[in-house]
């Protein structure tokens, strides 16, 4: 069977299925009270000590911030009205589940109604709350994910981050899913954990049990199901292989980025956090491609104050030392709940206020993050990237706003990078068509891709029934990523790509014949990325180009690139 | 009873956690404690009816106590919303 690649590499072992349980109950009066009182008791007391253990659990291995969720379930059960009204209602003759379930249901239709998006959440939470105490209630088992034995495959509708979160590496070799795509959270979260991953397999948690064997072909996609022993020895030897590439690739730490004919290009990382630079430092990345800004916009009730945006970037730019850090500036629309922006819930969230159009409609939010990222430039080499641009007028007005920002510091006799370069992110149709007129006004480019991808086929890449279209390998997007390389090389301005496609084995040839200057990749991929680059030449590219961009299909171009593979 | 009105000036008004701050500092007394808001009455020690009311910074509620130790309860609920009840 096939299913999305979303995390390399091959794992080979026992599945265990996550099903979801049927919680259904006969809601029968009771005739002892006080029995149905003790049982309800211990169900209360069972909930709180699995949740206080997991609590404790994310805190130790993700963060506190991520345990205060299974705290707050905790104060809500504690709450007096909540287990006092369970109590009443058993106290009148109900039993315990249907005493859970109408209290409950109650705060979420109550919860669920409230015009605030963050009280709206409460209403998630206790369903949560009512699933745990009805599971306890009925006996229900649920997997403990973090007690699987070693060698097991989790098979699951979807993971969540609560089941991702008790993931230990060692145990798990490989996961797969019927939902979610290369981008989505449960594939990014095992990309992260190195598990090799397959995604988007149609009703895989119906066609497979406990115990059965599984293969699962993170690289290129493939699962089996209890394959004869042919099949496992194949693989066997292909995970050797892997394992053997990997140790291969630590022989590429400390070296610089070049082709196998001498061309030196930048290999970059993406990030989201400050702490994650410490990352990009320990996997080798030669600078910071992409920082993400939002994570200080999401995390926090109110907008982040210039000091605190300033300091985040510094952290990142301190820990980078003199490598460049391009901040991307904030990427965020009606898709993303924040409570304190008023982003008003769109027909059409990613062709809407968003992004570099948002920032320009509130140029007071703009221009605080852009006074912080301009204070950070003082400690080390700061590029601002402006996100989603569709045509010249918006880059003009984000430099107006930059020179409007410096201006301003050097009559608080604040300190700045005088120089800062303000490049672009081509991640939309509209860019790359205009890449020659943006290339006249972005001191650099830097192709984003994820949305390049998506906007070009006109997909979005979550929704299962359409993710097939979604790949970076259509013709359309070739000829679009190479016409905004051109564009950048011939203007002389630098041009890299963020997306990830920077680090995919198949796209990295064409990328060195097009003539990219700057890779920009998860972290975990700058050895892969480095030990390809350097085993094409220039010529080799272009010739394996030239016949690639003649190609109608995208399963001929991917196949002609697999062929070629190195 | 003893009664007094005040603003709730911490960002995210009464959220999650600081409902469960307060509710924890005035359930140990053996006082009612309540909280006035848009003419309604919560039972103070009740995060799910404190959030229930979805009181917004900036918003003037009364806290209302009555009981054998209420001076006291009062005291300690008005201390707690101007210590920013955590945030």
């Amino acid at each position: 069977m096939k299913g999305i690649a979303a995390s390399r590499g091959i794992g080979i072992g026992s599945i265990c299925l996550i099903v979801e349980h049927d919680l259904s109950f006969d809601g029968k009066k009771i005739e002892n009270v006080d029995a149905e009182k003790v049982r309800f008791s211990a169900a209360i007391e069972k909930f709180k000590a699995e949740t206080a253990e997991m609590a404790e659990n994310i805190r130790k291995n993700i963060g506190p911030k991520e345990a205060e969720i299974m705290e707050g379930h905790l104060a809500m059960i504690a709450d007096p009205t909540m287990s006092g009204e369970m109590t009443k209602m058993i106290e009148a003759g109900q039993c315990a589940e249907a005493a859970v379930t109408a209290v409950c249901d109650m705060f979420i239709g109550m919860f669920s109604k409230m015009e605030d998006d963050l009280m709206r959440q409460r209403a998630s939470d206790i369903s949560d709350i009512k699933i745990s105490l009805l599971k306890i209630l009925l006996g229900v088992e649920d997997v403990d994910i973090s007690k699987v034995a070693p060698g097991t495959v989790l098979v699951a509708h979807d993971l969540t981050p609560s089941m991702t979160s008790q993931i230990v590496k060692g145990n798990v070799v490989g996961i797969i899913t019927e939902v979610g795509g290369k981008t989505s959270h449960s594939a990014i979260l095992a990309r992260a954990l190195e598990i090799p991953a397959v995604l988007s397999v149609p009703d895989i948690t119906k066609q497979v049990k406990d115990k059965d064997t599984a293969i699962v072909d993170g690289t290129e996609g493939d699962i089996y199901i209890n394959p004869d022993g042919d099949v496992i020895a194949q693989y066997v030897r292909k995970r050797e292989d892997y394992v053997r590439a990997q140790a291969e690739l630590k022989k590429f730490v400390g070296k610089k980025t070049v082709t196998a004919d001498g061309k030196e290009v930048e290999l970059f990382c993406n990030i989201g956090t400050p702490t994650d630079a410490k990352k990009a430092i320990e996997c080798d990345g030669e600078g910071i491609g992409l920082f993400r800004s939002e994570f200080l916009f999401m995390d926090k009730p109110h907008l982040p104050s210039e000091e605190e945006q300033f300091m985040a970037y510094k952290e990142a730019v301190d820990i980078m030392g003199d490598k460049t850090v391009i901040i991307r500036t904030l990427d965020i629309g009606g898709d993303k709940e924040i409570p304190y922006m008023d982003l008003e819930k769109e027909e059409n969230p990613f062709l809407g206020f968003r992004a570099v159009r948002y920032c320009l409609g509130n140029p007071e939010i703009y221009k605080t993050q852009l006074r912080g990222i301009l204070r950070a430039s003082a400690f080390g080499k700061v590029k601002i990237m402006i996100p989603l641009v569709t045509c010249v007028d918006e880059v003009r007005a984000v430099k107006a706003l930059v020179e409007e920002c410096k201006a301003e510091l050097k009559s608080e006799g604040k300190k700045f990078d005088e120089n800062i370069e303000v490049g672009c992110m081509v991640e939309t149709a509209a860019a790359s068509l205009i890449a020659d007129m943006l290339a006249k006004e972005a001191d650099f480019f830097s192709i984003g891709t994820n949305d390049l991808t998506g906007y070009t086929m006109s997909v979005d890449r979550g929704n299962a029934k359409v993710a097939n279209l979604y790949s970076a390998f259509q013709p359309a997007v070739l000829r679009s990523i190479k016409n905004i390389i051109s564009a950048a090389n011939e203007a002389g301005i630098p041009v890299g790509m963020c997306g990830e496609a920077a680090a995919d084995p198949l796209m990295i040839p064409l990328l060195i014949s097009f003539g990219l200057d700057e890779y920009s990749v998860n972290p975990v991929l700058v050895l892969t990325a480095r030990c390809i680059i350097s085993k094409w030449t220039k010529e080799e590219a272009d010739a394996l180009a030239d016949k690639v961009l003649s190609l109608a299909t995208e399963a001929e171009v991917v196949a002609a690139l697999k062929d070629a593979a190195k | 009873m003893v009664s007094k009105k005040i603003t709730v000036t911490n960002a995210q008004g009464l959220h999650m956690r600081p409902a469960t701050v307060f509710s924890q500092a005035v359930t140990k007394f053996q006082s009612d404690v309540k909280v006035v808001f848009n003419g309604t009455a919560y039972d103070a020690k009740s995060v799910m009816m404190l959030m229930a009311a979805c009181i917004k910074s900036g918003s003037e509620i009364e806290v209302q106590c009555s009981g054998s130790d209420e001076k006291e309860a009062l005291d300690c609920a008005i201390k707690t919303i101007e210590s920013g009840l955590g945030d």
